[in-house]
């Protein structure tokens, strides 16, 4: 697939020079350079061989800006990096934003932390940032803001016509799980438009990354998805890691399954809970607390806290799993296989709850790809994509599971995908715990200060949300240079207000909450 | 002077002025029991205890509540409009305590038995809706507006099949007073000769109290809190105590049109009369806490294409074996 | 309070009804509804401290109130930014008094693990915008450390304390 991908590109791209790189040593398949006037024809390329475009980001390197365009298939991985370099001191690049819809909010995410103006954006507001900030916050050197672009800080200002009004959904509303804030045109009750306004909870983790060495980086990814913690914490480890080639023991790999695969179902199960909840329903919420309540006494005898773990380590764990954690573990099992039918009773056979979800937030094939959703929503559309498999990262290749894929792209595909994901987290931690081998948890020779080559990385795991990416520039430093998170629910949320449009208030709450969204994930 | 007193409370206004005060007494007390009871069946059904700490069995919870909502600030937000926000929370009360009126609570209690007692009570029962309407509107707020314009729209559609529920029940009963139609259950209680009317009525009841799965109007995870949003303290206290008291009203009218209100054996008719009143609230906290809420279209859809014409098909039926 | 936070006046009551006053206290301190108002992490905990296990509303505080204009108690879980400042500010003005704020997790009381030199989106505690009764430390704190919240807040209201001390092992 790569190499005669590399031969296409030759062929079929003007000058465009595509290169082969180790997939184990970078975490992508293919590296090309291209300049801005070149940029739509490579686009247009990866457009017509229906790639999707995994992440769109920015580096400063202080004489010049790097754009990196990650584009990726479905069902191969054959992950290409389109590198792009500007002039810092008057940073212009073409928008991609018409091919491909996911680059609307990257780019304006990176005009806000750049600078970076994109010719042909049709909207450069900004998303995160707060009224008031005077410079380029990611930028090396501080760069003030120029005076216009100080307009476009108050993201969106609505104002009335008539037969409509505005509604501010959040940041501060029970159906926005956080402080998303969303806000709607309304005809009647009806949604004309949807506009998410993000930020409210940008709490600089990238900025932060650029500030800390990779150990002290370590307890943030926890609380980046505190939902999905266990993941984000192996999906950082795991790119440290490949950065600076330390080996894991065998181990390790299948305890770090049992924990993701755990912290899996508890967070699938809070979304059950959460967006019944949003349906009306509150009495689910405290049963499946309840399950999850089984699950975080079992982790936290390990990994010592509930919520934000920090359990893996460059190399290994933090401790070892002891004879109660595996009792634990398997008391759970036991139980939670008991527990589905009764979810199946109370909740998947409820006519109101089937009424509410079937039909609604219909997701296509190709409007998938076009948004680069990822995760549950994804395999709703059909799309068999679960990088578990296709990447089968730590031990995952080793073990037998399903990856269930809905038919019609709605809400209720993605709770029945959900429900089928943790039946078959069960099913990895049960093959987990009988494989689990002996030896030692932790890489021997780890060094206490990393200073890993100079180079770049790209790391994937799929989260509970869905493809969590991890791009990391070292500079021979303790600490990394650039670190960038391409986050599931961002681009997930991306979606929304085109599945939002014409739909009733009550249908938007139910799609918004179908995403399974985490804030603090999205704002970072 | 006793004996004035007395003469006084003998009199058709005196026995108003007690009924009053007693009926007052009920409404406070069943509501505080209420929020007490709702709280604690859905700790139950929630595998926790639900109030435990304050009092026997969290049985001072409610009033802790009461007095401190009466204790709080008196706020009015600065852009209402300031004579509906004021006269909502107060004007939703009228129809609660007319429909105690007519209510029989035993054969000898009842505040006053007016030949068209079914007649009053479906009557005031839409004052209830102009008063939410003028909470959504006074409010200023968007959310108030969209929970008042559902609330209009679905009382308006479920105002209907429950009519047409309670008409063959009257044409049985051959009145309009409750206590004949209570008389006439002494051998058979009505809800066995017409069960899908009874269905009809009980589903049109929760619709009428705003209840899950047709409490759109304050739908909490679309619109915070629907019409009462801007409303705080004691003014909020009052939409409370109502919808508790709509509650019990619609159940103590089941009970009465269908169970045979006070009729049983042995023990007197007031228990009877509470217990079936009671039996049927319980079953509308149940359905609380088990179900998902429904959409709007499909809350309209059930009443105009499903509820309406099947209640009309049974009033047809009801009617065509009377006459034969 | 030093020189962070505020410096609330006492209040001067120029007719103080002690038994009322005591009565309400009481009732105030057993009904504390809090606004649901989750900011991050610290969120899910206060939700596992309202759940089954933990039941806050054993001690009637479970009523979460989707409406600031209902609540009593504002609890803030998790990291303040500058662009949620002024919202939090708004919220706040919104509930009528008496009101209560506790602040939950390092976020909510001093900017806990966010703070570092350069930033520029962090408000490094709440207590910069909001009178704050409680501090909850933890990162985020265990559904028992905001349940003992609860409690220093009603002993902080009613001047006696609901369940006997606990002391501490170390």
């Amino acid at each position: 697939m790569v190499n005669g991908l590399i031969e296409e590109i030759k062929a079929r791209v003007m000058g465009a020079e595509p290169v082969e790189v180790s997939y184990t040593e970078k975490g992508y398949h293919c590296a090309l350079e291209t300049s801005p006037d070149k940029l739509s024809g490579v686009v247009g390329f990866f457009d017509e061989k229906r790639f999707y475009l995994e992440c769109l980001l920015c580096t400063d390197y202080t004489d010049y800006l790097e754009l990196v365009y990650l584009f990726n298939t479905h069902l191969a991985p054959c992950r290409v990096k389109v590198a792009l370099k500007i002039d810092p001191e008057h940073p212009v690049a073409p928008s991609i934003a018409a091919q491909y819809a996911s680059a609307y909010w990257y780019e304006r995410e990176i005009h806000e932390f750049y600078g970076v103006l994109f010719t042909g954006h049709p909207n450069m507001a900004y998303l995160f940032l707060h009224n008031g900030i005077d410079h380029y916050p990611m930028r090396k050197t501080k760069v003030p803001v120029p005076s216009e672009d100080q307009a476009r800080l108050d993201s969106f200002k609505p104002g009335e016509e008539e037969d409509t009004f505005f509604i501010n959904l959040g940041p501060q509303h029970p159906s926005t799980h956080g402080v998303l804030r969303v806000v709607l045109k309304m005809d009647g009750e009806y949604i004309e438009r949807a506009e998410p306004v993000l930020g409210y909870l940008h709490r600089m983790h990238e900025k932060m990354a650029e500030n800390r060495t990779y150990q002290q980086f370590l307890p943030n990814t926890g609380r980046m998805d505190y939902l999905g913690a266990m993941s984000f914490n192996l999906g950082y480890v795991l790119a440290v890691e490949r950065l600076c080639a330390i080996p894991v023991p065998d181990r390790a790999k299948f305890v770090r399954i049992i924990a993701t695969e755990l912290n899996r179902i508890c967070s699938h199960l809070l979304w059950v809970g959460a967006y019944l909840a949003d349906l009306g329903a509150l009495t689910p919420f405290l049963f499946v607390f309840d399950d999850r309540e089984q699950i975080l006494d079992v982790l936290e005898g390990v990994a010592g806290s509930r919520l934000t773990y920090c359990y893996f380590r460059f190399g290994g764990l933090y401790n070892d799993v002891d004879d109660e954690f595996i009792a634990g573990t398997r008391a759970f099992v036991k139980r939670m296989w008991s527990r589905f039918s009764l979810y199946e009773k109370l909740v998947t056979g409820n006519v109101i709850f089937i009424n509410r979800t079937r039909g609604i937030g219909t997701i296509a094939k190709e409007q998938a790809r076009k948004y680069g959703v990822s995760g549950p929503v994804l395999r709703s559309a059909g799309i068999a994509c679960d990088l578990r498999k296709i990447e089968s990262y730590s031990a995952y290749d080793g073990l037998e599971f399903d990856i269930p894929v809905g038919g019609h792209g709605d809400v209720l595909d993605t709770y029945k995908i959900r429900i089928a994901e943790m039946e078959n987290s069960l099913r990895i931690i049960e093959q987990a715990l009988a494989k689990l081998p002996g030896g030692p948890f932790m890489a021997e020779k780890v060094p206490k200060k990393l200073k890993p080559p100079r180079g770049d990385v790209y790391q994937v795991v799929e989260t509970p949300r869905g493809e969590l990416g991890i791009y990391i520039v070292s500079d021979e430093s303790d600490g990394p240079f650039r670190m960038k998170w391409r986050v599931p629910s961002f681009s997930n949320l991306m979606i929304f207000p085109e599945l939002a449009q014409g739909v009733l208030l009550a249908d938007a709450v139910a799609i918004l909450g179908s995403l399974d969204l985490v804030i603090p994930e999205i704002d970072r | 002077m006793v004996n004035d007193l007395l003469k006084l409370a003998g009199s058709d206004a005196g026995k108003m002025v007690i009924g009053l005060v007693g009926v007052l007494l009920f409404v406070v007390v069943n509501a505080l029991l209420l929020t007490w009871a709702e709280r604690k069946i859905a700790g139950h059904m929630q595998r926790r205890i639900g109030p435990k700490e304050v009092g026997p069995f969290g049985l001072i919870q409610p009033i802790a509540d009461a007095l401190k909502l009466l204790g709080k600030e008196i706020l009015t937000p600065a852009k209402v409009d300031k004579p509906l926000y004021y006269l909502a929370p107060t004007l939703i009360f009228v129809p609660v305590l007319v429909s105690f009126i007519v209510i029989p609570f035993d054969a000898s209690l009842q505040v006053a038995d007016i030949n068209v007692g079914i007649l009053v009570i479906l009557a005031f029962s839409s004052i209830t809706i102009l008063s939410i309407l003028m909470a959504g509107w006074g409010s200023e707020n968007k959310y108030s507006l969209i929970g008042a314009i559902r609330s209009v729209a679905q009382n308006i559609a479920y105002e209907i099949p429950m009519l047409l529920a309670l008409l063959p029940v009257v044409m049985l009963a051959n009145s309009l007073s409750l206590r004949e139609i209570v008389e006439k259950q002494q051998g058979l209680w009505f809800v066995v000769i017409q069960p899908l009317a009874f269905i009809i009525y009980f589903i049109a009841g929760v619709a009428e109290t705003n209840r899950t799965p047709f409490d759109l109007p304050e739908a909490e995870s679309e619109l915070v809190a629907g019409y009462h949003t801007e409303y705080s303290g004691m003014r909020f206290a009052l939409f409370f105590l109502a919808e508790y008291t709509n509650i019990f009203i619609v159940s103590a009218i089941a009970a009465t049109f269908f169970l045979g209100g006070y009729q049983g054996p042995v023990l007197p008719g007031i228990v009877w009369f509470l217990l079936k009143s009671y039996l049927l609230v319980f079953v509308i906290i149940w359905l609380r806490w088990t179900y998902p809420r429904v959409r709007f279209d499909q809350l309209l859809n059930f009443a105009w294409k499903g509820l309406i014409p099947l209640a009309f098909l049974n009033l047809l039926i009801t009617g065509g074996l009377l006459k034969i | 309070m030093g020189e962070r936070g505020f410096h609330l006046e006492k209040e001067i009551i120029p007719v103080k009804f002690a038994l009322v006053e005591k009565v309400l206290d009481l009732a105030r301190a057993n009904s504390l509804w809090p606004v649901t108002f989750g900011l991050a992490c610290c969120a899910i905990e206060m939700m596992a401290a309202a759940m089954s296990r933990f039941d806050l509303d054993r001690f009637g505080a479970g009523v979460f109130r989707a409406s600031p204009r209902q609540g009593d108690l504002m609890i803030v879980t998790g990291t303040v930014t500058k662009k949620m400042a002024p919202v939090l500010t708004t919220l706040y003005e919104q509930m009528p008094s008496p009101k209560w704020v506790i602040a939950m997790g390092n976020c909510a009381i001093s900017g806990g693990p966010f703070v570092f030199e350069g930033q520029y989106n962090l408000v490094e505690g709440v207590d910069l915008l909001v009178p704050v009764d409680v501090y909850v430390p933890g990162c985020p704190p265990r559904p028992e450390a905001l349940l003992e919240g609860f409690l220093k807040l009603e002993e902080k209201i009613t001047g006696t304390r609901r369940f006997p001390r606990v002391e501490s092992a170390w």
